[in-house]
């Protein structure tokens, strides 16, 4: 397990003195996911867990061969600071296409978190604060 | 006369820069790991004697520090919330009679997670330029009410800890931190520090802060009061505070050993820590907090931060209850 993470703790090493490691206001990112195993997940939602400490999103992703369905889950930021960028517990209903960025789960399966979510139909990045760039990508 | 004290002084400060040779400037966009403008952020130059000069990056993250004396630098920009963590580059020479152009990406302190920081950044850029002079109780003392946008210390400095301080840093940093208390829905960090949303009531004998944290408040008592003998330790301590002049001094202890202290590194620390808090309010904007740990069973000496506030009156503080839907510990790949 030490070796896992040996190249995030040489780094946080450093960072002793200058006060910066991948941690979230609530608990550990590098304990949950995997920040070098990116992932693009492009589904439908299914399900949004409007929850503290964390809000979830539940994505179904049909396999592009097989057309066999894997339901996604996607843990964000949490409510409070959702809200703060414009979202509200209703901005993505079941049915709608998106695409997310973000790093992959260590542990369980098809669990994913997201630097980004963008809903297919329109382009629009949701959530971005204009000057952490509105624009779509 | 101080304005005109000061004009004076920028005048001599001017003809003196402007008769001296070997002079050189740095400029160029700073932007985010997703390549957007970092709009807000403060670049900082530090010369070889530690002296800072510094710059506010306009809204398209453009920055230009010009009229440094020629030499090595180290360029930086300090954290923001936790969506951009501190950089840091040593060793830039910046010539005489030119410009650098020195583009910075900001890495993430959190992986980018969206909504983890609720757009501190945006937030911070639709406060940042009140103006107005500090208020007063009707009591005359500087009024601390209302809603901050926290911040860490732009330029921290460096911790010495005991060994086995330092035994018990390196555990936590083995295990991706994943002990931090707050991923059990505990209370994190009691020396307000973290760059989050605070919420100060005050009255002339009780400040309050207010956050959406567990355990959601601490109670500063004014009231002359000492702290108790043989206090049971807890997670926030026993805080009592007195005015020294316009500044508000508070003393917290009574402090159990459990919190991680300082967002990013979770220090340790023992039921002997002290922290010292020293409140100033120089404008409306602003809130300057210098804070000291005291520690002797931790740190070698006293651990300094220095944060400010930014007055944010549009804001609210909302509920957040971390045991509502807690998976951290199902999904840690530790066990």
């Amino acid at each position: 397990m030490k070796d896992m993470f040996a190249g995030a703790g040489l780094a946080m090493a450093m960072a002793l003195a200058l006060a910066a490691t991948p941690t979230s206001a609530h608990h550990s990112f590098a304990a949950e996911f995997d920040i070098t195993k990116p992932v693009t997940i492009t589904g439908k939602v299914t399900k949004i867990e409007w929850t503290n400490p964390h809000a979830f999103l539940f994505v179904d992703v049909a396999d592009a061969q097989t057309g066999a369905v894997t339901n996604w889950e996607i843990e964000m930021g949490s409510p409070n600071g959702l809200t703060r960028l414009g979202w509200t517990r209703t901005l993505l209903k079941p049915g709608d296409a998106v695409t997310i960025e973000g790093s992959l789960g260590r542990t369980k399966p098809n669990l994913a978190n997201a630097r980004s979510v963008v809903m297919t139909e329109t382009g629009k990045k949701l959530g971005a604060a204009s000057s952490e760039g509105g624009t779509s990508r | 006369m101080r304005r005109i004290a000061i004009a004076v002084y920028l005048l001599v400060l001017g003809s003196t820069v402007a008769g001296q040779a070997g002079r050189g400037a740095i400029a160029g966009k700073v932007t985010t790991d997703q390549g957007d403008p970092a709009a807000g952020v403060t670049v900082q130059a530090k010369d070889a004697s530690g002296k800072i000069s510094s710059v506010v990056a306009n809204r398209n993250g453009e920055y230009r520090l010009t009229n440094l004396p020629a030499g090595t630098y180290e360029i930086s920009v300090p954290q923001m919330g936790v969506r951009t963590a501190r950089y840091a580059q040593p060793n830039v020479v910046i010539e005489a009679g030119k410009t650098l152009t020195f583009d910075i990406m900001l890495m993430p302190n959190n992986f980018g997670i969206i909504g983890d920081d609720g757009g501190f950044l945006h937030i911070y850029n639709k406060y940042k330029d009140l103006k107005g002079p500090a208020p007063r109780t009707p009591e005359g003392r500087p009024d601390f009410s209302g809603v901050w946008l926290a911040n860490v210390d732009p330029n921290p400095g460096p911790v010495h800890m005991l060994p086995w301080a330092q035994t018990e840093w390196e555990r936590r940093r083995d295990r991706a931190f994943e002990g931090m208390p707050t991923s059990r829905c505990l209370p994190l960090d009691p020396t307000m520090t973290l760059p989050f949303f605070y919420k100060i009531v005050q009255t002339r004998t009780l400040l309050v802060h207010l956050f959406e944290q567990d355990p959601h408040y601490r109670e500063a008592f004014l009231d002359g009061r000492a702290h108790p003998k043989d206090l049971d330790p807890t997670w926030m301590g026993h805080t009592i505070g007195r005015w020294d002049k316009d500044t508000l001094v508070l003393d917290t202890v009574g402090l159990n050993d459990k919190s991680w202290l300082l967002q990013a590194i979770w220090l340790p620390h023992t039921e002997k820590l002290r922290i010292i808090e020293r409140y100033t309010r120089p404008d409306l904007g602003h809130l300057n907090i210098d804070v000291r740990l005291e520690d002797p069973d931790t740190f070698i000496t006293p651990v300094e931060r220095h944060v400010q506030w930014l007055f944010t009156p549009g804001e609210e503080i909302l509920e957040a209850i971390c045991a509502e839907n807690n998976k951290f510990q199902d999904y840690s790949a530790f066990k």
